[in-house]
C-alpha cells in the first residue's frame, strides 16, 4: 500500500491504486530570455503521461529541455504555459516543498554539515515525524540502499557511489509518488555505472515508486527504461517501450540519436501489402515494410549495423542488397565495425561478428562486399525533406 | 490560491529582504547627502543656522566665482584643498612603495607562515586608529622616542624638528592606510601567472625588462585600486592633520570640521565638503572606466 | 644553468625577507612603542624609563586615589571611564547587530533573486564604504538637526548601521557566492518550507560569514572617530571620543595605558574574527 507519508505539509492522501492519468504533462512550454535575441523555447508542447510505477526515462542531448522539464515538475521552475497535473489535479499553484516527489540531484546536495543520518532523515524531521519512528526508517532505509552503520558519517568521508546512495535513500525515505533522478550516474565511472544502472532498475521494482529519469546517454536509457520519452529542442520526438524506439524510431532525429543508423532517403515506387520498395536519388532501390506508407511518398529507410551482412556474391535477396568497398575495419572487441563506401560518395557502417567460421570472408580494406539484410529489418521513417541517399 | 504561483511568492520575500537597507540607505544615506547639496547653496543665517535663499556664494569664497557684496574669494581655501590633494596623493604613493615589494614577500611565502603573516599585516587595521596616530605622536614629538634616542646616542644635539610638518601628517597617514593599500595588491599578485613571468625570461628579457613589461602591467588593477582605497579617505581626513600637522598644516577636512562645529557656517562647509565628494566621484569615474576598458581589452 | 641560479636566488630571498622584516617592524614598532611606554614610571617624559609600573593601569581602574607619582589633576576617573566604554559597547552591539540583520538580508535577496535593479542596488551598497567619513558626518549632522532628533547614542547607532551594514553585506555575499544552491532545492524538495530551509540549511552554511560581518561590523563602531565625532551631540560620548579628548589636551600616561587596554581588546576580536573568517565550510 503507497501513501503519501508527510503529515502537515503535503496536500492530499491516495491510496496507490493505479489510475489513468496519474501524472500528466500537458502541454508543458517554457521560454527563457537570453540576452542577444530572440527568447529560447526550452519546453515546446511537451505532453507525457507518465504511468503510475514505471521506469520513464527522458533522453535527448544537452539543451533539450529534458532537466527544465524535471525541475518543472519538481517545482523549482515554473511552466510558462500548459499544465502539470497529478490525479488530475492542478500543481502549478503547490510550491515545491509541498509537491509528493523527491528529487535525486546530480551533485547529490548533501548538506556537508549533517552526517549520513541526519541527511537521510531530513525530510521526516521537517514533516515532524516522531524520533523513534525517524529512527527506525532511517535505519531501514540505510539498509536498504546497502549502506548500514555508516550513519555517522559526513558526506565528505564517502566515495561517490556511497554519497549517491545516501541522496537515493534520502528522498525514498519519504516515500514520494515519484523519484526525480538529474542525471545521478554521470559523475560516476564507467564500472559503478553500470553497476548502478542495474541496482535502480531493482531498487524501483521492489519499492513500486515511479522513478523520472534523465540522462543523455541513449545505452544507460535503453538498459533501465519501462518507457523512453526522446526529447529535443523542446519537443517530444518519440515515447516508448526501448525495443519500440529502437527498432522503430518515429523519425530521423530518434533513428541517430538513439543506436547508430545507416540512412537512405527516396520515394516509394512499388508497394505490395507491407512490402515496398524505395527508389533513392541515386537510383538504389531497396526494399523495406512499413504501413502506413503510399506511392510517392518521400520516405528515410533506418538500417542498423547489427542488421546488415557481409554475404558471399551469390547470396542475398533481390532488392535488399548493397555492393560496396571496404574502407575501414575497427576491432572493437566482440565484433569488428566495418565501415565500406557503396557509392555515390555514402558510406555505411556493420557489424561483422569476430568469429572464425566468416574468416574466409575478405573484409581488408579496399575489398570488394555484398552487404544485404532483411526486407522486415528495414525500417521507414517519413522524410522531411529530400536529400541525396 | 488562483494566481499564486511560485513567482508571486518569491516576489514577497525579495521585497520583504530588500526593505530594510532601502529604508536605512534611503533616509539616512541619499536623503542626508542631498542635504548637504542643497545646503551648500543656502545662505548662512546670523547666529548660525541657513536662510533658505539660493545662495550660491559660498563657491564664490572658495573658487573666486559666483561672488557678491559679502562673499569675498580667498585664495586660501583652494591652496588647503590643493594641499589636501597634494598630502593624499603623497600617501598614495609611500604607502604604494611600501607595500608593493611587501606583497611580493608574502606572495612567495609557503602556505603556513603566509596566513600568519597575513594575519600580522592585517591586524592592526582593526585596532583603533586613533591609537596607531598617538604612537606616532610619541614617537615624533621632541620628547618623543626618535628623538630620545638620537639624542642619548649622541647623533644629534638639538631635537629635530619632526612633528607638526607635512611630513609627520603623510608619515601619519601612510601608517593608517597601509593595510588598505596592502590588500588590494596583494590580492593581485597572488594572482599572477608565473608562466608569463618565466615566458618573458625565456623570451630573453632582462629582470628590469620583465619588471617593467610583464610584471607591472598585470599588477596594475591592484595598483589602481588600493590607490582609489587610499586615496579617498586620505582626501578628506582632518584627524591626522589635527594632531600630527598642528596648527602649520591644515587639509580642507579641518576647514569643514571648523565650520561645522566652532564658526557654524554650514554652508560653507557642506559647499567645501561638496567639492571634496567631486574629487572623489571623479577619481571613482576615472578608475571605473579604466577597469572596464582594460577587461574588454583583456576579453579582444 | 642550476648553479648559477642558486647565489642569486638566495640574494632575493635574503632582501625579500629583511624588507618584509622592515615592513612588519614599521607596523608593529610604534604599537610596541606604546606597550612599553604604558609601563614606564615616569609621568613627565615617557620617553625616558625611570622603572616600571602598572600605577597607569591602576588609576584607569581605581582613579586618583592610587599612590604613586602622577598628576591628579589630569586623571580621569575611573566612572567616567566606565560609563564611556559602557557607552561604546551599547551602540557598538546595537550597530552591529542592526546591521548584520539588515546586511545579511540585503545579501541574500542580491544572490538568490534576479531582478531589475540588481545592479543599481550592488553599486549602491558599496556607496558609504567610498563616501569620505567627514563627508557623511556632516550629512548625518545636518539631517538629525533638520528632522530635530536629538542628538545622542541613538542618532550615533544610526549613523553607523547605515554604513555598517555595506561591510556585512560583502562579507556574507561572499560566503554566499561561494555556497552550494542545490542545497537549498534539495531542502525544498524534502519538504522543508522557505523560512525552515533557511534556518536549517542557508544560515548553517553562511554562519561564518555572519558571524565574521558581525565582528567586523562591531569593531569599526567601536573604533569609529570621525562620523561620530559629528553626530554624538553633547550628552553621550564614546571610547574613541573620549581619548580623542583626552589627547587634545595633552599626553598622559593614563592615555597610554587605556590605549594598550583598547589595543589588546581591539586583537582579542579581530583575532576571532579572521580566524573564523579563515575557516572552511
Amino acid at each position: 500500500m503507497l501513501y503519501f507519508h508527510n503529515s502537515k505539509k503535503h496536500w492530499m492522501r491516495r491510496r496507490g491504486v493505479h489510475r489513468l492519468g496519474f501524472l500528466q504533462i500537458a502541454t508543458a512550454y517554457k521560454e527563457y530570455q537570453t540576452p542577444e535575441g530572440p527568447p529560447v523555447k526550452a519546453l515546446n508542447g511537451v505532453s507525457i503521461d507518465v504511468r503510475n510505477n514505471e521506469f520513464l526515462t527522458l533522453l535527448g542531448p544537452s539543451g533539450c529541455g529534458k532537466t527544465t522539464l524535471l525541475k518543472c515538475i519538481a517545482g523549482f521552475e515554473d511552466l510558462d504555459g500548459g499544465d502539470l497535473l497529478l490525479d488530475g489535479l492542478s500543481l502549478r499553484s503547490v510550491p515545491a516543498h509541498r509537491r509528493p516527489f523527491n528529487t535525486v540531484f546530480q551533485n547529490y546536495a548533501l548538506f556537508p554539515h549533517m552526517n549520513v543520518s541526519q541527511n537521510v532523515g531530513y525530510g521526516l524531521d521537517v514533516a515532524r515525524v516522531a524520533r523513534a519512528e525517524r529512527d527506525r526508517r532511517v535505519a531501514e532505509m540505510l539498509e536498504m540502499v546497502g549502506l548500514a552503520g555508516l550513519g555517522g558519517r559526513r558526506p565528505s568521508q564517502l566515495s561517490g557511489g556511497q554519497q549517491q546512495r545516501v541522496a537515493l535513500a534520502r528522498s525514498l525515505v519519504l516515500k514520494p509518488r515519484v523519484l526525480l533522478l538529474d542525471e545521478p550516474l554521470s559523475a560516476l565511472d564507467r564500472k559503478m555505472r553500470e553497476a548502478m544502472q542495474i541496482e535502480l532498475k531493482t531498487l524501483q521494482h521492489s519499492v513500486g515508486i515511479t522513478f523520472v529519469f534523465v540522462t543523455h546517454d541513449q545505452g544507460e536509457a535503453l538498459a533501465m527504461s519501462d518507457r523512453i520519452a526522446v526529447l529535443a529542442q523542446g519537443r517530444l520526438q518519440q515515447i516508448g517501450t526501448p525495443t519500440e524506439v529502437y527498432d522503430r524510431p518515429a523519425n530521423e532525429f530518434v533513428a541517430n540519436f538513439v543506436g547508430t543508423s545507416n540512412l537512405f532517403t527516396g520515394r516509394v515506387i512499388a508497394q505490395d501489402g507491407p512490402d515496398l520498395t524505395v527508389e533513392t536519388a541515386n537510383g538504389r532501390r531497396l526494399r523495406a515494410q512499413g504501413t502506413g506508407f503510399s506511392m510517392g511518398d518521400a520516405v528515410r529507410l533506418v538500417l542498423r549495423p547489427e542488421h546488415l551482412a557481409i554475404v558471399a556474391p551469390d547470396q542475398g535477396q533481390p532488392g535488399c542488397i548493397i555492393d560496396g568497398r571496404v574502407t575501414d575495419a575497427v576491432f572493437v572487441g566482440s565484433v569488428i565495425q566495418v565501415h565500406a563506401d557503396v557509392g555515390f560518395g555514402r558510406r555505411v557502417m556493420l557489424l561483422h561478428p569476430h568469429d572464425s567460421r566468416n574468416a574466409q570472408l575478405d573484409i581488408a580494406p579496399g575489398a570488394a562486399v555484398r552487404i544485404a539484410y532483411a526486407p522486415a529489418s528495414a525500417h521507414l521513417i517519413a522524410a522531411e525533406g529530400g536529400l541525396a541517399g | 490560491m488562483k494566481g499564486d504561483t511560485v513567482r508571486t511568492r518569491q516576489r514577497n520575500t525579495l521585497l520583504l529582504l530588500l526593505a530594510p537597507v532601502t529604508l536605512i540607505l534611503a533616509a539616512f544615506f541619499m536623503v542626508p547627502l542631498g542635504i548637504v547639496v542643497v545646503y551648500s547653496f543656502l545662505e548662512p543665517g546670523l547666529y548660525g543656522g541657513v536662510e533658505w535663499t539660493w545662495y550660491p556664494f559660498n563657491y564664490g569664497r572658495i573658487l573666486g566665482w559666483p561672488l557678491n557684496d559679502y562673499e569675498e574669494f580667498d585664495p586660501i581655501y583652494l591652496l588647503i584643498f590643493l594641499n589636501s590633494l597634494k598630502f593624499a596623493l603623497l600617501t598614495v604613493l609611500f604607502s604604494l612603495l611600501i607595500c608593493y615589494p611587501a606583497a611580493f614577500w608574502v606572495s612567495r611565502m609557503r602556505a603556513g607562515r603566509k596566513g600568519l603573516v597575513l594575519f600580522l599585516i592585517t591586524l592592526p587595521f582593526f585596532t583603533s586608529f586613533l591609537i596607531r596616530i598617538y604612537a606616532w605622536l610619541l614617537l615624533l614629538r621632541p620628547t618623543g622616542f626618535i628623538n630620545t634616542t638620537l639624542q642619548t646616542a649622541g647623533l644629534i644635539a638639538e631635537p629635530l624638528d619632526m612633528l607638526f610638518s607635512g611630513f609627520a601628517v603623510v608619515l601619519g597617514m601612510v601608517y593608517i592606510f597601509t593595510p588598505f593599500m596592502f590588500l588590494p595588491i596583494y590580492a593581485n599578485v597572488e594572482k599572477l601567472d608565473h608562466s608569463l613571468i618565466r615566458a618573458s625570461q625565456d623570451l630573453g628579457a632582462n629582470p628590469v625588462q620583465t619588471f617593467l613589461r610583464v610584471i607591472l602591467p598585470l599588477t596594475a588593477p591592484g595598483i589602481a585600486a588600493g590607490s582609489v582605497i587610499v586615496f579617498i579617505p586620505a582626501l578628506g581626513n582632518f584627524i591626522v592633520p589635527s594632531f600630527l600637522g598642528g596648527s602649520k598644516v591644515q587639509m580642507t577636512g579641518n576647514v569643514i570640521e571648523r565650520s561645522f562645529l566652532q564658526s557654524r557656517d554650514w554652508p560653507f562647509g557642506a559647499a567645501l565638503a561638496l567639492l571634496v565628494m567631486a574629487s572623489v566621484v571623479l577619481v571613482l569615474m576615472v578608475h571605473a572606466v579604466r577597469s572596464g576598458r582594460s577587461r574588454d581589452r583583456v576579453v579582444a | 644553468m642550476r648553479g648559477r641560479r642558486t647565489p642569486l636566488r638566495r640574494v632575493w630571498s635574503a632582501l625579500f625577507n629583511g624588507y618584509g622584516l622592515l615592513f612588519l617592524a614599521f607596523l608593529y614598532l610604534p604599537l610596541g612603542l606604546i606597550v612599553v611606554y604604558s609601563f614606564n614610571a615616569n609621568p613627565i617624559n615617557m620617553a625616558v624609563w625611570t622603572g616600571f609600573t602598572l600605577d597607569w593601569y591602576a588609576t584607569i581602574f581605581r582613579g586618583a586615589s592610587v599612590e604613586g607619582n602622577f598628576d591628579a589633576a589630569f586623571t580621569e576617573s575611573p566612572e567616567r571611564i566606565f560609563a564611556v566604554v559602557r557607552n561604546s559597547f551599547a551602540v557598538a552591539l546595537l550597530a552591529a547587530g542592526l546591521s548584520t540583520v539588515i546586511g545579511t538580508a540585503t545579501a541574500l535577496a542580491l544572490a538568490r533573486f534576479r531582478f531589475v535593479g540588481r545592479r543599481f542596488y550592488q553599486a549602491l551598497l558599496l556607496l558609504p564604504m567610498l563616501v569620505p567619513d567627514i563627508v557623511l558626518g556632516i550629512a548625518l549632522l545636518i539631517f538629525f538637526v533638520g528632522a530635530g532628533i536629538e542628538l545622542g547614542l541613538l542618532t550615533i547607532v544610526i549613523g553607523h548601521v547605515t554604513f555598517l551594514s555595506s561591510y556585512v553585506f560583502v562579507v556574507v555575499s561572499a560566503r554566499l557566492a561561494g555556497m552550494d544552491t542545490t542545497l537549498e532545492q534539495a531542502s525544498a524538495d524534502l519538504g522543508a518550507g522557505p523560512i525552515t530551509t533557511f534556518r536549517r540549511i542557508t544560515l548553517p552554511q553562511i554562519m561564518p560569514g555572519v558571524v565574521g560581518g558581525f565582528l567586523l561590523a562591531f569593531i569599526i563602531s567601536l573604533d569609529d572617530v570621525v562620523i561620530t565625532y559629528f553626530i554624538a551631540g553633547v550628552g553621550s560620548q564614546t571610547l574613541p571620543l573620549f581619548v580623542l579628548a583626552m589627547m587634545r589636551r595633552g599626553l598622559r600616561p593614563q592615555i597610554t595605558a587605556l590605549a594598550v587596554l583598547i589595543l589588546l581588546f581591539s586583537f582579542a576580536v579581530a583575532s576571532i574574527g579572521l580566524f573564523l573568517r579563515s575557516r572552511k565550510p
